[in-house]
């Protein structure tokens, strides 16, 4: 019997050895284990498909499949110590499918965020001007390689790999969105 | 705020927003319950991608029949080794004891084309194998990172055949990287099995390509030597790196899906390209596709045909119609199929052209071509879509546009005025060596340069990093006159 989880401390990368764990037991069909899974990975899972689609109400549709197919292709998957790669690699195709599925993407307004914001008590105020920064300031592979680091734990090796890029346009990239985002947060000051 | 306060934030922040979908999940999962399928433990981790290749190369060993001599026996002009290279094209070099190739049989059609013209009889064996290397990369095989060539030594004498091994990998090996080349080089020793030699006859195959089947056959007893048969050296090297959970759809099925889905009929694609990714987290093949209009891929389920993600020509309405049985039950059934049921009537489906989305850009700034400097384009695809990001320089003023690929679109505009145009600032050649003489240092004194330009901020300059004597050296120099504007040096 597993033990439900509360939700990890932010920027606490789970351990793989755990997920696979988790994973054996999903795919025995043990309920508690998807819990369990779920309370590790959600937050990333929910940051790269809010990264690819910008809009809260698709995000959340497709962190739920993506559990679904982990619920669905446990027993595939073959333990290789990188369970959050495997894991992130099927929300990148779910949410690459559904921005295939609609015609552009929809974008979420400032207003939409705002109202998201209020829906939901956790958010400060200082989350709500750092994902502004991320969503709005930051390009598209910025974005994605910066919270695939900064929220799943995943090394710029790994994103590499998951977002097709090169290493190198990894780094750019990452130290890029990082320097964006700092401008952004405390004002793009002269030296 | 430091890289790490930065990352927390983030962090924190995406934690707060995600909303708790447990339960909305777990009673979807209850409906699906009966799908399950269960996992096979394997706790194995960071398997070595050869390891099952020397499980392979030790059953071939016990095998091998106490007193079966047979064909090989030791005289002088007799064969002494038997050499199999496998890719698809599948070569069987029969040498003497001086190494010399008596025979150089192709076992498969592919194979009779790779050795056209190439009259190996009476050769050296390292002057044959690196001929037919050489005609494999000029056949377009060998070309991906994934792929595979597989040698194998059969000899009664043991200490010859990994002796020959070892020098065949070499030489393959330095083929390949001379050729830059990532394929990977399999290799085994066998003795001779009779058993083995007739499934491989039986099958037109090499025996070393018989016996990698024959180790898969060990993981998974549900697949059969003739379904296995088919699959490339590439692929069934991936297959038991996976654990071979079942029969994989194979190239031809996978890209019949991919056209389906892609709405393309096979006589209208210009080049398709299957690359098997069978030991990836997500077993798949991945196919791309070249058109006049443009280039389009996608990932096919590796298992069972299904499209996993892709992209298509506009207007395109293919669908994916892969169906397949077997899947992740190792009953070697593969039945899948595409069926091409897409129209392509996006006839602007593929992207208007850097040219043209620069003149759209250049229109749109009201400046003229022959004003722009400094320009930068990337064509990226993104949401679903080409893009082109443009940067260029006008005077003072800088712009950033992006453009849709599909129909031309400004999607997005900005533009900055400086109080320096880009024409009287310094390059970023002049940058780094003003960075470099400031630390007393030449260029081939240091190591790992890099030069980013700064130049939208309100006093453009170059970020000029460099490491030199275990000291980390970061510099920021001013764009409009080559001063240094700040320096930090750090313990590296």
């Amino acid at each position: 019997m597993w033990m439900m989880l509360g939700m990890m401390p932010a920027n606490s990368a789970p351990v793989p050895e755990e997920l696979e764990q988790l994973l054996l037991g999903v795919a025995a069909g043990d309920r508690e284990a998807l819990s369990g899974f779920y309370a590790r990975t959600r937050t990333a899972v929910y940051g790269l498909a809010l990264s690819y689609l910008r809009s809260g109400h698709d995000a959340e549709d497709v962190t739920q499949d993506t559990y679904l197919k982990v619920w669905d292709s446990a027993g595939t998957y073959r333990p290789q110590g990188k369970p959050m790669a495997w894991l992130l690699t099927i929300t990148r195709n779910l949410s690459l499918m559904r921005i295939r599925s609609r015609d552009k993407v929809v974008d979420m307004s400032q207003e939409d965020w705002n109202m998201l914001a209020v829906e939901s008590s956790d958010v400060t105020a200082e989350d709500r001007q750092v994902l502004t920064a991320a969503l709005y300031g930051l390009t598209d592979q910025e974005r994605r390689v910066v919270l695939l680091h900064a929220v799943s734990g995943l090394k710029h090796r790994e994103i590499a790999q998951i977002l097709e890029m090169p290493l190198a346009t990894v780094l750019s990239k990452y130290h890029r969105a990082l320097k964006k985002l700092r401008d952004l947060l405390e004002g793009d000051e002269p030296l | 705020m430091t890289d790490q306060e930065l990352e927390r934030r983030l962090c924190t922040a995406v934690d707060h927003a995600v909303p708790d979908q447990l339960q909305s999940i777990l009673s979807r999962c209850e409906e699906r319950k009966g799908t399950v399928i269960p996992m096979t433990e394997n706790t194995k981790k960071n398997k070595r991608r050869f390891a099952r290749m020397a499980v392979a190369a030790c059953l071939a060993l016990l095998l091998v029949g106490g007193g079966a001599a047979g064909v090989l026996n030791m005289q002088a002009n007799a064969v002494a080794s038997v050499i199999s290279l496998d890719v698809n094209p599948s070569i069987e070099l029969q040498v003497n004891k001086k190494e010399e190739v008596l025979s150089a049989t192709p076992l498969n059609a592919e194979a009779e084309e790779i050795l056209t013209d190439l009259p190996l009889e009476g050769t050296d064996l390292n002057v044959a194998v690196n001929a037919i290397v050489g005609s494999l990369l000029r056949h377009g095989y060998l070309d991906s990172i994934s792929s595979a060539i597989l040698i194998s030594v059969e000899d009664q004498d043991q200490a010859r055949a990994t002796r020959l091994e070892q020098s065949l990998t070499t030489e393959v090996g330095t083929a390949l990287q001379n050729a830059q080349s990532g394929a990977s080089v399999l290799s085994q020793t066998l003795t001779q099995d009779t058993q083995l030699d007739t499934f491989a006859q039986a099958n037109n195959i090499s025996v070393g390509k018989a016996s990698l089947i024959q180790s898969i056959m060990g993981l998974n007893s549900a697949l059969t030597f003739e379904d296995l048969s088919v699959l490339s050296v590439e692929e069934l090297s991936q297959l038991a790196e996976a654990g071979a959970p079942a029969l994989p759809v194979g190239r031809d099925a996978a890209a019949a899906a991919a056209l389906s889905y892609m709405g393309i009929s096979q006589a209208d694609a210009r080049k398709i390209e299957v690359d098997a990714e069978l030991d990836e987290w997500q077993p798949c093949y991945e196919v791309e596709v070249e058109m006049t209009s443009g280039e389009y891929e996608c990932a096919v389920d590796a298992y069972t045909g299904e499209i996993l993600w892709g992209n298509k020509p506009n207007g395109s309405t293919g669908t994916n119609t892969s169906t397949s049985t077997g899947a992740n039950t190792g009953t070697g059934t593969n039945t899948s199929t595409g069926t091409n049921t897409g129209t392509n009537t996006g006839t602007s489906s593929g992207d208007i052209g850097e040219e043209k989305a620069k003149s759209i850009a250049y229109a749109d700034a009201g400046i003229s071509a022959s004003s722009a400097t400094n320009v930068k384009v990337e064509r990226d695809w993104d949401d679903g879509r080409w893009e082109y990001e443009i940067e260029f320089w006008s005077g003072s003023t800088e712009y950033d546009y992006k453009i849709s690929g599909t129909d031309g679109r400004v999607l997005e505009r900005e533009s900055k005025t400086h109080a320096v145009s880009i024409d009287s600032m310094i390059t970023a050649a002049q940058a780094r060596d003003a960075a470099l003489a400031h630390a007393g240092l030449s260029a081939s004194d240091v190591w790992d340069l890099d030069v980013s330009e700064e130049l939208d901020k309100r006093t453009p300059y170059y970020e000029v990093e460099f490491k030199s004597g275990g000291v980390e050296y970061d510099y920021e120099i001013d764009a409009a006159n080559g001063s240094v504007l700040r320096y930090n040096q750090e313990r590296d």
